[in-house]
């Protein structure tokens, strides 16, 4: 023997070798790849599934579940070959394992499902993460065991494997906690709890429209205890009060103010939006009070018996400082403040003549409206012209429509007309109490005539003419 | 010998020390061992058995390399310790406690060759050698002897006389086993000496304790190369044994691994 070969290559490495090659080759001829099994496959039998009723026998035959990485197949694709009820299955979101495949993405049936665990061992096996819904029942009220404070595990109902499951085990948990809501429950509704209860107290197979209350909107998504809280038997599930109120007084944001009709505004939904009709009220909302909150005029949440008078919650906005009263609405409408239709004929001052056209502060200087005089010399101070002839009663004289043409009516020694005349203003031209005729009759002519019989002041015609005819003396 | 061989036994322990926190950890984090088939399991079959590989090849090719400049032969041994312990414990804990198959076979496998090891390198610190690893010839130590009394002759000159006739006294007391019992009982000679020489320095004067000691790595020296010289032939014959049945446990093994790499390989990688 060369003391430099390797130990490998001696002659007791290379018998050793051959006879292990032997044996092993013999056991593989014989026994199939069981040499190469991690453990025993399970034994449970079945319904045949690819010509076999349970998995232990396929033991040995490796390549009936394992492929070599460079195959097209996997060894998902062999568990479906012959569990062709799960590839059906895996079609229809609604079932469990549809449902894993859209929630988990679920690529390959080994991350929940084990083998070589022995013959007894678990096929399935899943974690905290399992989406429990999708059998159909959630756990999202079963979080915390109010027994141990600790979070469910699996095996606290699933006490055979989490394959299996036996309704018994809500009872007897449930019956811990409430024994004599529990015992009347199930004398009413049987025990298979699970006929009924998907883990968030939603009825299944339980038709709510088929009742006198179908469930609508926000109503649809609520837990049942939400309004039979507390029922155990069908007799009070059935006559749960069907009104708004019964349930949702306690919700009433009005405080009994619009009464128990809630659906008279309000849908199953949700409370907003509301459709309250204003109009029916006593104060339909018109003009502007149709874009103002509820709580512009509602304040606090007080509706009922909120006051319609303007003034009670325009007071603020009284430009007019209440010198027109509280009835807003005598110049206002809900369209706006303006334009205002002020009928001032009502007052003890009816705006005639060119009165009415007038803008208000020509008279109302200072924003004053009430109190002041209607006597024309409040506004109208007398004219230099009349030399204080004719006191303040301008309307003897004058109208509404103009200041002219004047209509005087007292004494008058020279006839009025005279000439044709029509103003007063054609002999009175400065002021009234002076006149001139030389508006009209040519001073050089009359000068001329009156020279021819020696008279020579001119300024006084009246007196020597008092009726202005050329023969008065 | 002893000093240097500790030190990859330590190192060994503390690998595998750290190994075992790190893989509770993960145990207690995922709350059940990492089976064999997933990506931590995998990976400590594979460097498990890269160790083993290693173990089972290179120190036997540094020795069979005649004309080999990296590394002292007896460097190779403590790295083929270190392997050989820390190898075999990453292919233990790669298979989750299933032991099933040509699987199990290979951890069965892998535990005798493990334990076999330290049995051969129990064996092979008795075979005396040279600094460099070569074997020491009869006549060699021989020699050592003579100048261990020689030594041990000048040591003594000038102690007081009860120190010669306790130095007379150890050095006739030595076992009177067999070869082939005083090479595999020599762990119990060395306790057995060690006790004694505690018991009789404790007699003694404190101020000697000093000669003592000295006196006590020259009896114990020349005690151990007699033993070696004595069991030299018979340690030689249980070295060949051991060869003999250590190598073909060693093929065996990784033949068995090697078929069981391959089957992982084929139906087993990546599990897809």
């Amino acid at each position: 023997m060369n003391a430099r070969r390797l130990g490998c290559l001696s002659g007791t490495g290379l018998i050793a070798g051959t006879v292990t090659l032997v044996i092993l080759g013999l056991g593989i001829w014989l026994g199939g790849g069981r040499w190469f099994s991690p453990g025993d496959l399970n034994a449970r039998s079945g319904a045949p599934l690819g010509g076999v009723t349970s998995h232990a026998e396929l033991a040995g035959n490796c390549s009936a579940c394992h492929v070599p990485f460079w195959s097209a197949d996997t060894m998902a694709g062999r568990c479906l070959s012959c569990h062709t009820d799960i590839q059906a299955q895996l079609q229809d979101p609604q079932s469990l394992h549809g449902g894993l495949g859209t929630q988990l993405a679920v690529s390959a049936c080994r991350d929940c499902h084990t083998e070589h665990l022995g013959s007894d061992g678990v096929l399935t096996r899943v974690g905290a993460d399992f989406p429990h819904e999708v059998t159909g029942f959630s756990l999202a009220a079963h979080q915390q065991n109010v027994e141990t404070g600790q979070a469910f595990a699996c095996q606290d109902c699933h006490l055979n494997g989490v394959q299996t499951f036996e309704g018994q085990v809500c009872a007897d948990c449930h019956m811990r906690l409430d024994a004599g809501y529990l015992q009347q429950h199930i004398q009413t509704f049987g025990n298979a709890c699970l006929e009924c209860h998907d883990g968030v107290d939603r009825f299944m197979a339980f038709d709510h429209q088929q009742t006198r209350f179908p469930l609508q909107g926000a109503h649809q998504v609520l837990g049942c205890d939400a309004c039979h809280l507390g029922m155990s038997t069908m007799a009070e599930l059935v006559n749960t009060p069907t009104t708004c109120y019964a349930c949702h007084a306690q919700d009433d944001a009005h405080q009994g103010q619009f009464g128990t009709d809630c659906a008279a505004c309000h849908t199953p939904q949700g409370w907003k939006p509301a459709s309250f009709d204003h109009n029916a009220t006593n104060f339909p909302l018109t003009g502007g009070h149709l874009g103002v909150q509820c709580s512009a005029c509602h304040v606090a949440g007080q509706y009922a018996g909120t006051p319609t008078t303007c003034y009670a919650c325009h007071a603020q906005d009284d430009a007019h400082q209440g010198q027109f009263g509280t009835d807003c609405a005598a110049c206002h409408t809900p369209q706006g403040w303006k334009p205002a239709s002020f009928d001032h004929n009502a007052t003890n001052f009816p705006l005639t003549g060119a009165h009415g056209t007038l803008p208000c502060v020509s008279c109302h200087a200072s924003g004053t409206f009430a109190g002041l005089s209607t006597a024309c010399a409040s506004c109208h101070a007398e004219p230099t012209y009349h030399q204080g002839l004719f006191g303040l009663e301008c309307a003897q004289c004058h109208t509404t429509n103009a200041w002219r043409p004047a209509s005087f009516n007292g004494a008058h020694t020279f006839p009025m007309g005279h000439g044709g005349a029509q103003t007063c203003s054609s002999c009175h031209t400065t002021t009234l109490s002076t006149y001139t005729c030389y508006t009209c009759h040519d001073p050089a002519k009359t000068q001329k005539e009156h020279n021819k019989e020696g008279i020579t002041d001119l300024s006084n015609c009246a007196r020597c003419h008092p009726t202005g005819q050329e023969g008065d003396d | 010998m002893r000093r240097s061989g500790a030190n990859e036994l330590l190192l060994a322990l503390l690998a595998v020390l750290l190994i075992t926190i790190a893989y509770a950890a993960v145990v207690w984090w995922q709350g059940s061992l990492p089976a064999a088939s997933d990506w931590l399991g995998h990976s400590l079959g594979a460097i498990g058995l890269f160790l083993m590989l290693m173990t089972e090849t290179l120190y036997s090719l540094r020795k069979r390399s005649l004309s080999a400049r990296w590394g002292r032969p007896a460097t190779w041994l403590k790295f083929h310790i270190f392997t050989g312990i820390v190898g075999p414990y990453l292919a233990f804990l790669h298979t989750a406690w299933k032991f099933q198959g040509v699987a199990g076979a290979v951890l069965l496998l892998t535990g005798i060759v493990a334990l076999s090891g330290f049995i051969g390198r129990y064996i092979y610190t008795a075979v005396p050698r040279t600094i460099e690893g070569a074997v020491m010839e009869e006549d060699e130590l021989a020699r050592q002897i003579e100048a261990l009394e020689a030594e041990l002759n000048a040591g003594l000159s000038g102690q007081p006389q009860n120190l010669w006739a306790l130095a007379q006294w150890l050095g006739a007391k030595q076992s009177s086993s067999s070869e082939v019992g005083s090479v595999l009982g020599r762990a119990w000679n060395d306790w057995r000496e060690t006790f004694i020489w505690w018991r009789e320095k404790r007699r003694f004067n404190p101020a000697l304790r000093p000669a003592l000691n000295r006196l006590e790595g020259y009896i114990r020296r020349q005690q151990q190369l007699q033993r070696q010289r004595a069991s030299l032939a018979a340690a030689r014959r249980l070295l060949s044994l051991w060869h003999t049945i250590h190598v073909p446990l060693g093929v065996v093994l990784f033949l068995l691994a090697f078929v069981h790499v391959g089957a992982a390989l084929y139906f087993a990688t990546f599990l897809h």
